[in-house]
């Protein structure tokens, strides 16, 4: 009986709990289809705010950034990062723990320290700040999160069917592209949308290496943030921003699956 | 990779040598070593407050059994996928002026004029534990699905209660699981920058506000350096001092 109400009580704590993970985002998504200026009385559903947003050409130019620069950084993460799993996984090599253990450099040290080292190595090499150094910037780091996903779906190769194709007269170029790559496609593309994920939603790196003239969703979404406060206008584009990496997130979550 | 991350410690480097020591000194002098401290104490309160927050509910998920304990814990994972911008902004409708509290209470009566949620420390912990809560949650159920519940029969059947079990079964047991958790929280929350920068005020400006303030405000290189150096420094002799603490309460508790 004692034991019971023990269980009772921790579920009911639990929901709570999970009640304050949710309730802002949910408040904020529902509010964004709100028919009114004011933000928490609510005046009926309409989508002027998302109207409001879609002729506003300057977001227009940002999601633009945004897809272009995490489009890059996924494609080059997937073929580095495939490159640098296979590495990793069939050879060994002088420093091959130092690069193992380096793949998780971007995932323990605070953000703001990666964002750092990267603007001192832009002014420290003049190069200028832009597009092209927020791109750099992401693959730099994005390749690691890539190979490490990649990384573990190589792990459990069975490598006969590759012996298999080589004996039946297959080069290894073709057994890659026929055999391997197939097999291991799954992997790489989760890996490459972990990538697209990371690039589309950081804000810490791109804001100290972007430069003036040169945003992406987050950052405007930021800069909106913190000069206007929040407004249903923003709650719009944070929710299309949302949706965006929620979908992303969920075709991962059933490429692992499978 | 390899060749990037040697890179950006030569041109810590590099920048060091040509300041010299000059600017650590300027380190101390200003108002930097109280912005530390602060980071400090908010990165201390968040891990504990996490911790405390999660430890229950991770139990209550890791005793749960099939595809229920999976639904729960993708209940935890979800949130992840939103970034911690948005995360940080969600919270801002909710404590702002015109948010969904104070418009509550106003229209309940209970309050005349809104409350002031938002622009303090309060505010700043309350956006980190939000944030990081399933940093926590992760490596804390982990250790705990583990665990075999035998142990705590077995306990029990000897005699103990269950708070004595608690205390020499489930929490030695979970140790590796509290210290991953802890540093997954403390590493980033120490660094924060969003968080304090949009939920916090002066009272609450962080090292991660003081680094953006000096490199993209006052374009002071050498200076933010010297402070991300110590930063690091700190972070990693932190996290060192941690990790020799808990893996000898592994060992202890083997």
């Amino acid at each position: 009986m004692k034991r019971r109400i023990g269980d009772r009580i921790l579920k009911g704590y639990s929901i709570v709990l999970y009640l304050f993970l949710y309730a802002p985002i949910l408040i904020m998504v529902v509010f964004s289809f709100n028919d009114s200026r004011l933000l928490a009385v609510w005046r009926g559903f309409s989508l002027r705010w998302y109207d409001t947003l879609l002729a506003d050409p300057t977001v227009w130019k940002a999601f633009y950034n945004s897809i272009w620069v995490a489009g890059l950084t996924t494609v080059i993460s997937m073929v580095f990062g495939t490159m640098v799993a296979f590495a990793l996984i069939r050879y060994s090599f002088r420093g091959k723990s130092i690069l193992d253990s380096s793949l998780y450099f971007p995932i323990v040290i605070p953000e703001i320290t990666e964002a750092l080292s990267l603007l001192l190595f832009y002014v420290f090499t003049g190069i200028p700040l832009g597009a092209m150094t927020v791109a750099i910037g992401h693959i730099a780091f994005s390749i690691s999160y890539a190979t490490i996903v990649i990384r573990s779906r190589l792990v459990g190769f069975d490598r006969s069917v590759e012996e298999a194709a080589k004996s039946l007269g297959a080069n290894e170029f073709r057994t890659f592209f026929h055999v391997t790559l197939p097999l291991i496609l799954p992997g790489v593309i989760a890996g490459g949308l972990l990538a697209f994920t990371v690039s589309y939603d950081d804000f810490v790196k791109t804001a100290f290496t972007a430069g003036p003239g040169f945003q992406t969703l987050p950052l405007r979404i930021y800069a909106m943030a913190s000069r206007g406060g929040v407004s249903p206008l923003l709650n719009a584009l944070a929710t299309i921003t949302l949706a965006v990496s929620m979908c992303l997130a969920l075709v991962r979550l059933r490429l692992s699956k499978t | 990779m390899v060749l990037y991350s040697l890179g950006m410690i030569d041109i810590l480097r590099q920048f060091r040598f040509e300041a010299t020591l000059r600017y650590y000194a300027e380190f101390f002098g200003s108002v930097a070593p109280m912005v530390f401290g602060r980071s400090l104490l908010m990165g201390f309160a968040t891990t504990a407050a996490c911790l405390l927050l999660g430890y229950p509910m991770s139990y209550y998920i890791a005793v749960k059994s099939g595809p229920r304990k999976e639904t729960l814990m993708l209940l935890v994972i979800i949130p992840f996928w939103v970034s911690f911008l948005l995360r940080t902004y969600a919270l801002m409708t909710i404590l702002d002026v015109n948010g969904i509290i104070n418009v509550t209470l106003l229209s309940l009566g209970l309050i005349s004029e809104p409350l002031n949620l938002m622009y303090n420390m309060q505010a700043v912990l309350l956006g980190m534990v939000y944030n990081y809560l399933p940093f926590m949650i992760l490596p804390l159920y982990a250790s705990m699905e583990k665990l075999d519940q035998s142990l705590l029969e077995a306990a029990g059947s000897l005699g103990a209660g269950p708070a004595r079990s608690f205390l020499h079964v489930t929490l030695p047991l979970t140790v590796s699981g509290i210290g991953a958790g802890s540093i997954l929280v403390f590493v980033p929350a120490v660094g924060e920058f969003i968080i304090p920068q949009l939920l916090g005020g002066t009272e609450s400006f962080m090292i991660g506000n003081l680094i953006w303030t000096l490199f993209l405000k006052a374009r002071n290189l050498w200076f933010g350096s010297a402070v991300s150096i110590i930063l690091i420094a700190l972070v990693v002799l932190m996290v060192g001092l941690y990790m020799k603490y808990i893996t000898k309460g592994e060992e202890m508790a083997i």
